[in-house]
């Protein structure tokens, strides 16, 4: 009897070690971000671009304009997609071969490692279409981006329209309404809150994505800039600018700070570190936001 | 509408008509399925989306496998596997240190990763009081969102030092005076394979954690409040009836948080060293394949055969992870499965 008191108590004890320990490397990562961070952050820091800025480093607009450009366009593009995708395996697919098949397909392209995606990026996108990316570009990454966060959207979008109950459809078909007005006024509004969630974890993930964004991507000290200018290189002869030019990201000047160190100092590379776990956070914040409201919503 | 309507009276009409009012009933919910031009159109858009995103998929893995061919052919698929050199000048490619390098990161990384993981689950859905639960939980999927380079730089810059000065040298004295593959075999220098196994682990730990944590609330409370009747403890319980039961879960679950640390390249590119060879201590350096691509591939993606090569190594992982994806679908049914990439 004794022993298994005992045994009890130690066995509980490990699991509240087990998730203090989970807590102390949150803490530790937190807090050594924050402090290395400190010699670089600034309000300063974070609106100015790294080409206004005399000497190597000591500004990341340019990476927080390209971050925001790549999430916000990868996204869009995605979204629609994701969710003609989910609607169709959801509400139209007849066949339950096709609807696996989907499903296989869209497991193995959210179980891809992200360097693949990147390699893929690289070559296809960056070399093989330069005349119609334009290399290392803002065009090439967000495509590769696509890839990414498609998957993540589609699995959100898939679970939101799960969460409508039968019952309301199977009223809305009772009185006479189509399929698609039934989708339309039922089933979309209804898993609109899920479907928004589904969005912003797409925008997380292209936010959090390094690997595919650092082949992809480029790097460029400027700010993006809406122009158009002639180009022989490009198809049309034209460069539509930002689309087709070099663009800067938050994961890229993490990343150079460990391979350029000569050009962008270790605490500039934790500044923009500690920006883009900023980022994360209040992306988090806003879907726990939105489960709660629809939670009481629904 | 109206016209609608006129359209399916006559239908109706005809139907009554012809052969039997059934053929014209019949027909009647056809019109009514078909006749709404906004909904053919919307169908329209749905099954493009879908056959587009097949489609895409479909190019990506052709391409990939398409480009990585002629590196295949030319060293034999079992050849490129097994073999132990890789040189572009001679045009020899053979990974087999890489794949050697991916696999001992990654066991260290589940060696380490997984107990964790394993109890915190185990406090979130059995032992937390719900406050201390509730407020757990969001911080620890805080962990999965934090970008791969961002630890990448947190172990270069922070921790390859602290295990430099003393995580390297105590394992070295403690384990590594009775077992060779414990010691410090290169004293000068802090990444290797422990460093990057322990920010690995770092990474995992919430996708193990909050999947194994799901299946075990997912275990119906009557199971467990029978096992209360009889007597058992709250730790019984836990490792009688809830572990058993979401064994298939926790496994699942593990295999995404293994996926993940293959797959990684950022992180592990800044921490293991990048040294091609056999390693022969846990704190050695290592070359996993996911670090051989990102070093090399931005300066050989304009030469075909250094290219193909390349993109022989990523066709491999992509088969790895291929064939643990069709693993786990034939283990969980066909759920589909969290998103466990990492960057």
């Amino acid at each position: 009897m004794n022993y298994r008191k005992l045994e009890e108590r130690i066995c509980i004890m490990m699991t509240w070690a087990a998730a203090a320990v989970a807590l102390l490397a949150l803490t530790i990562i937190l807090g050594t971000i924050t402090w290395e961070a400190l010699p670089s952050l600034s309000i300063y820091f974070m609106v100015t671009p790294e080409s206004d800025v005399p000497g190597l480093g000591g500004g990341v607009a340019n990476a927080i304009a390209g971050t925001f450009l790549l999430a916000v366009l990868s996204t869009a593009i995605a979204a629609p997609l994701a969710l003609g995708t989910a609607i169709y395996l959801k509400r139209y697919a007849k066949s339950g071969a096709f609807v696996n098949a989907m499903n296989f397909l869209l497991d193995v392209l959210a179980g891809t490692p992200s360097i693949v995606l990147g390699v893929f990026g690289l070559f296809f996108l960056v070399f093989y279409m330069k005349h119609i990316t334009g290399g290392f570009s803002l065009f090439a990454a967000t495509l590769a981006l696509v890839l990414v966060v498609l998957p993540v959207i589609e699995r959100a979008m898939e679970t939101a329209i799960d969460s409508v109950p039968a019952e309301i459809e199977e009223g809305s078909y009772a009185l006479g309404a189509t399929k698609w007005d039934t989708l339309r006024h039922i089933t979309i509004p209804y898993a609109s809150v899920g479907m928004l969630t589904g969005i912003i974890l797409g925008i997380g993930s292209a936010v959090e994505q390094s690997a595919v964004v650092l082949l992809t991507a480029g790097y460029t000290q400027f700010l993006p800039e809406f122009r158009i200018l002639p180009s022989e290189e490009l198809i049309f002869g034209i460069e539509i600018r930002p689309l087709q030019d070099l663009v800067a990201a938050l994961p890229i000047t993490v990343f150079r700070s460990f391979s350029q160190p000569h050009l962008t100092p270790a605490s500039d590379g934790f500044g923009a570190a500690f920006v883009l776990v900023l980022i994360i956070i209040l992306l988090n914040a806003t879907i726990r936001i939105l489960i709660r409201w629809r939670g009481q919503v629904g | 509408m109206r016209n609608n309507l006129k359209k399916m009276a006559k239908d109706v009409e005809r139907g009554m008509k012809g052969l039997s009012w059934r053929i014209g009933y019949i027909r009647l919910l056809e019109r009514v399925g078909h006749i709404n031009f906004q909904s053919g159109i919307s169908h329209l858009f749905f099954l493009a989306s879908v056959l587009l995103v097949a489609t895409i998929t479909i190019f990506f893995v052709v391409f990939i496998l398409h480009t990585a061919l002629p590196v295949f052919k030319s060293e034999g698929l079992i050849n490129f596997i097994t073999g132990t050199r890789w040189s572009y000048s001679e045009g020899v490619y053979g990974i087999r240190m890489f794949i050697i390098g991916t696999f001992m990161m990654t066991c260290v990384t589940l060696m380490l990763a997984v107990p964790v993981s394993i109890f915190t689950a185990m406090f979130l859905a059995g032992f937390a009081p719900t406050r201390i639960a509730s407020a757990l939980r969001p911080l620890i999927e805080l962990l999965v969102g934090i970008p791969s380079v961002v630890y990448g730089i947190l172990g270069f810059f922070v921790l390859e030092d602290v295990f430099q000065h003393h995580v390297d040298p105590f394992f070295c004295a403690t384990l590594g005076s009775f077992i060779p593959f414990f010691r410090d075999v290169n004293p000068n220098s802090g990444s290797g394979i422990l460093l990057a196994a322990t920010v690995l682990a770092v990474m995992i730990l919430p996708t193990i954690t909050s999947i194994s944590e799901d299946v075990m609330r997912s275990v119906p409370s009557k199971y467990r409040e029978a096992s209360f009747a009889l007597g058992a403890t709250r730790w019984e319980t836990m490792k009688k009836v809830v572990l058993p039961l979401s064994s298939s879960g926790i496994l699942t679950a593990t295999i995404l948080g293994m996926l993940r640390a293959m797959g990684e390249a950022t992180a592990v590119v800044m921490l293991v060293g990048n040294a091609a060879r056999v390693p022969a201590s846990i704190t050695d350096t290592a070359y996993p394949m996911t670090a051989k691509i990102l070093n090399e591939i931005g300066y050989y993606v304009a030469m075909d055969e250094p290219r193909s090569a390349l993109f022989g190594v990523a066709a491999v992982l992509f088969a790895i992870q291929f064939f643990f994806v069709c693993a786990m679908r034939l283990v969980g049914g066909s759920a589909p499965i969290k998103i466990f990439r990492g960057g």
